[in-house]
């Protein structure tokens, strides 16, 4: 009963959270960010007329007449003609109800479901999920282990390694260690005619492409394709790796730390048990429902922070390297997309947190009550 | 009878064993040494780069002598001399002579080119408005003796800009194409596009252009056409340049920027955004922390809601959005960041003012009739005073890594070069693809150099700030 109810408040919080963070947006969209879609819509107006003047015949009052009613036009389709007030509830609803509108270039992105926003966020998902699901768990598997066994070497020579380790990875932006990567093992590698270099970035060879846009299950029951897809995918991951793993030792380091001092620990030792015994049964035990919530509560805060731009850096078709093509790869941001993967990340967000925080409630005894 | 000192202790601790407690560990050692390090060289940053460096950075005028992609001047020591390094010839001779109305400037120098990879351009820079701004402008007249004996006849070239570019006059271009045609009987040397200046230092051999090493001599005849030109053109107001393919410390980008510079710029700049990030944090966190945790009860309930909030905010996608639609510059970002990132600050500050606030001594203050402020002052502030300087330091680092993603993305950029921009311009001007490791490596080491100094000195004051920590 108890447990359905912190649940329930939980799922509320996070619902009014989404809720605000669309408004915050769609307010901000409407009232003081409108003069970008006038600007828009002027350069929209323009290529119109300048091709309208390229193959039909007008003089300049017709032209000027033209432009003004295609300007009209334009902001009466985007809604510019209404006070803000409603716009932002209208950019809501729309929000809501994934009606994501179409991106202004979709050539940008290979064509994907004709332009609409809503297929481009959906086709970035599995290179997201792909690069995430592998980088967080295989960093923290690894990471744990590493922080264990520097935890239980408290003050030697590899414990302090570690420590430092940590600390650099914690440093240095995961997406610059990408590009240094990049720079060594797809850039130099094939300069010199290395027999093994890696691509210089993308999900998959450009043949496979518009299938994975498509259907990326179907890759996985093509051998060449699933060995392309890993050839991609290994310099992403193990520049996750590299940078993620630190993080994990070190807060396993900690927590085991924090409990190799308690009393009973130090008890199980006055009474002369085993080392192993020590390790396993009055150390690890309490300490794994805390680390394992650590992990769990950390993800979304891991993808939605470095993990987007190492996506830019690699190529990686993902939500990041949409957010980048949306702002870099464009010749003027690209409103909708942006605007709208700001909104899918928040959900996917709270998501990804409800789903943890239900987990965390399962592992961790003492909040079942 | 002496008098006993009241003595400061914080956590039970004076400064100085504080101070022993940090230094003890070889983790605060090493983030000792290395924050001096930042320290000197921010302040050295600051003496060297003028006031005006903004200004000067974003002037393409100022750095258009500057070969651009140039990788670092150095490298020519490691790999041998193989690239040119870049020339400002001042050691020449220089005479006048008069007659018939028409001055006759002479200039002549020499260079030994010793490099595989000849000089890519010659600037012949005429800093007086005056000349080149006369009726008729005076003309230049070059001649380059070469070491094989044969000499190159440049010009005439009139002088109608402050910077003369060699190579990319036609003139100069069908001159050098000539002499290749004469001497070697080979057309058309220079593809279509190119400057004809690296052409000058090359010979044929076999068929093949290779680089012809020896000593150039040059003469460059300026024809002023009026009486007592020695005046206009004179020592001060003429610079020859020979523009190399590589150049300074770190090399320069597609503008010819000195990287140098853009990378010592950056100290101030990173550090600034980052201290201002973590110092509003802090501020608002502990505002926060102080309220939920002294007045209790409701008050209490809504601040940490609301702290809830602010902890599940999705910081960086909101960041970019927000950036892109009010085109904000670094300091909006800077601020906005500190607004969505306080929460977990703020959580730490409450829970000690809680735990403090529970204490007997507390207690029996307010027995003995101790105001709020009083206890505030005296009991609440003096001990989390530590703990406010740890967040400091632990929020610097996440700050400044965020706002380089944010600069790295295009977004939210300065008019000072950050470290985040420069990898912004890198990437878009293709130092992946074509392999600048000049212009990609030193700004990230950077950014990890200042984010790891911060973490190291959180990772050695945990000790202090943490008792349990303490190991005999």
């Amino acid at each position: 009963m108890g447990l359905a109810r912190t649940l329930a408040v939980r799922a509320a919080t996070l619902v009014i959270l989404l809720f605000i963070v669309l408004f915050v947006i769609s307010f901000a969209l409407a009232g003081p960010a409108s003069k970008i879609l006038k600007d828009e819509i002027m350069m929209e107006t323009r290529s119109i007329i300048m091709n309208l003047m390229l193959h039909g015949h007008y003089n300049s009052t017709q032209i000027q007449q033209l432009q003004m009613q295609i300007m009209t036009q334009l902001e009466n389709a985007y809604g510019l003609n209404k006070p803000p007030v409603i716009r932002t509830l209208y950019i809501m609803y729309n929000m809501i109800v994934f009606n994501w509108g179409y991106s202004y270039f979709p050539s940008e992105y290979g064509n994907v479901g004709g332009g609409k926003v809503i297929d481009i966020i959906l086709s970035a998902l599995p290179g997201t999920i792909l690069l995430d699901t592998f980088g967080i768990l295989l960093s923290a598997l690894i990471g744990i282990e590493i922080g264990l066994r520097s935890a239980l070497k408290y003050g030697s020579r590899s414990d302090r390694a570690v420590m430092y380790y940590a600390a650099l990875s914690n440093g240095i932006p995961q997406w610059w260690l990408g590009i240094v990567m990049l720079l060594v093992f797809a850039f130099y590698l094939s300069q010199i005619h290395s027999p093994i270099s890696f691509p210089v970035g993308g999900i998959i060879s450009p043949k496979y492409y518009s299938l994975w846009l498509t259907n990326p299950l179907k890759i996985f029951t093509i051998p060449q394709a699933v060995l392309d897809l890993l050839w991609h995918f290994t310099l992403p991951l193990i520049t996750v790796l590299i940078i993620n793993v630190g993080g994990w030792a070190y807060f396993a380091r900690t927590v085991v730390l924090s409990i190799s001092q308690e009393d009973f620990v130090t008890f199980a030792k006055i009474k002369g048990l085993p080392e192993g015994h020590i390790v396993n049964r009055y150390i690890m035990r309490p300490a794994a429902p805390s680390i394992l919530t650590n992990v769990f509560i950390t993800i979304p805060f891991i993808i939605f922070g470095g993990f987007l731009v190492t996506e830019m850096v690699f190529h990686w078709w993902g939500l990041g390297y949409v957010y980048n093509i949306a702002i870099v790869g464009s010749p003027v941001p690209d409103l909708p997309v942006v605007v709208a993967l700001t909104y899918a990340s928040t959900l996917l967000y709270i998501v990804i947190i409800f789903i943890m925080e239900i987990v965390y409630i399962i592992l961790d005894p003492r909040l079942r009550e | 009878m002496a008098k006993r000192r009241r003595e400061f202790r914080i956590l039970g601790m004076t400064p100085s064993e504080i101070f022993k407690e940090f230094i003890s560990g070889s983790t605060g050692k090493v983030a000792m040494a290395l924050f001096i390090i930042l320290v000197v060289v921010s302040i050295y940053a600051l003496i060297v780069l003028p006031p005006n460096f903004a200004e000067i950075w974003n002037n393409p005028k100022y750095w258009q002598l500057n070969p651009q992609y140039a990788p670092p001047a150095w490298i020519d020591s490691v790999i041998g001399p193989v690239y040119s390094q870049q020339i400002y010839v001042n050691n020449y001779e220089y005479s006048v002579q008069q007659s018939n109305g028409v001055t006759y400037i002479t200039i002549s120098f020499s260079v030994d080119y010793k490099y595989d990879k000849p000089w890519s351009e010659m600037f012949v820079v005429i800093n007086n408005p005056a000349i080149y701004s006369l009726s008729q402008p005076p003309v230049l007249s070059i001649t380059v003796y070469r070491p094989d004996g044969s000499e190159i006849v440049l010009g005439p070239l009139p002088i109608d800009r402050r910077v003369t570019t060699l190579g990319v006059v036609p003139e100069v271009v069908g001159q050098v194409n000539l002499f290749y045609a004469e001497k070697y009987h080979i057309t058309g040397v220079i593809p279509t596009g190119s400057s004809a200046t690296p052409y000058i230092f090359y010979t044929v051999d076999g068929g093949k252009l290779t680089p012809l090493k020896g000593v150039y001599n040059f003469r460059l005849v300026f024809y002023v056409f009026s009486q007592n030109a020695s005046s206009l053109i004179n020592k001060e107001d003429l610079e020859i340049v020979l523009q190399g393919q590589i150049y300074g410390l770190m090399g320069t980008d597609n503008e010819g920027h000195d990287l140098w510079l853009g990378l010592l710029a950056g100290f101030p700049i990173d550090l600034a955004v980052g201290l201002l990030t973590a110092l509003i944090i802090v501020v608002i966190a502990v505002v926060i922390g102080i309220v939920a945790g002294f007045y209790g009860s409701l008050v209490d309930e809504g601040l940490m809601r609301l702290t809830d909030f602010v902890i599940l905010l999705p910081a960086f996608p909101l960041l970019i959005v927000f950036s892109v639609l009010f085109r904000w510059n670094i300091w909006y970002a800077v601020v906005f960041l500190a607004i969505v990132s306080w929460g977990a600050s703020a959580r730490i500050i409450r829970a000690m003012i809680m735990q403090i606030r529970n204490a007997q001594y507390i207690e029996s203050a307010i027995i003995a009739g101790a105001s709020r402020m009083w206890i505030l002052r005296n009991h609440i502030l003096t001990q989390i005073v530590p703990y406010i300087l740890y967040l400091l330091v632990t929020n610097v680092p996440g700050a400044i890594l965020t706002l380089t993603s944010i600069n790295f993305l295009g977004l939210a950029g300065s008019e000072y070069p950050t470290w985040g921009m420069l990898l912004y311009y890198a990437e878009v001007f293709g130092a992946l693809t074509s392999g600048y490791w000049w212009w990609v490596v030193p700004p990230g080491l950077l950014v990890a150099f200042v984010a790891v100094v911060f973490i190291l000195t959180a990772m050695a004051s945990e000790p202090v700030v943490n008792p349990r920590l303490r190991y005999g």
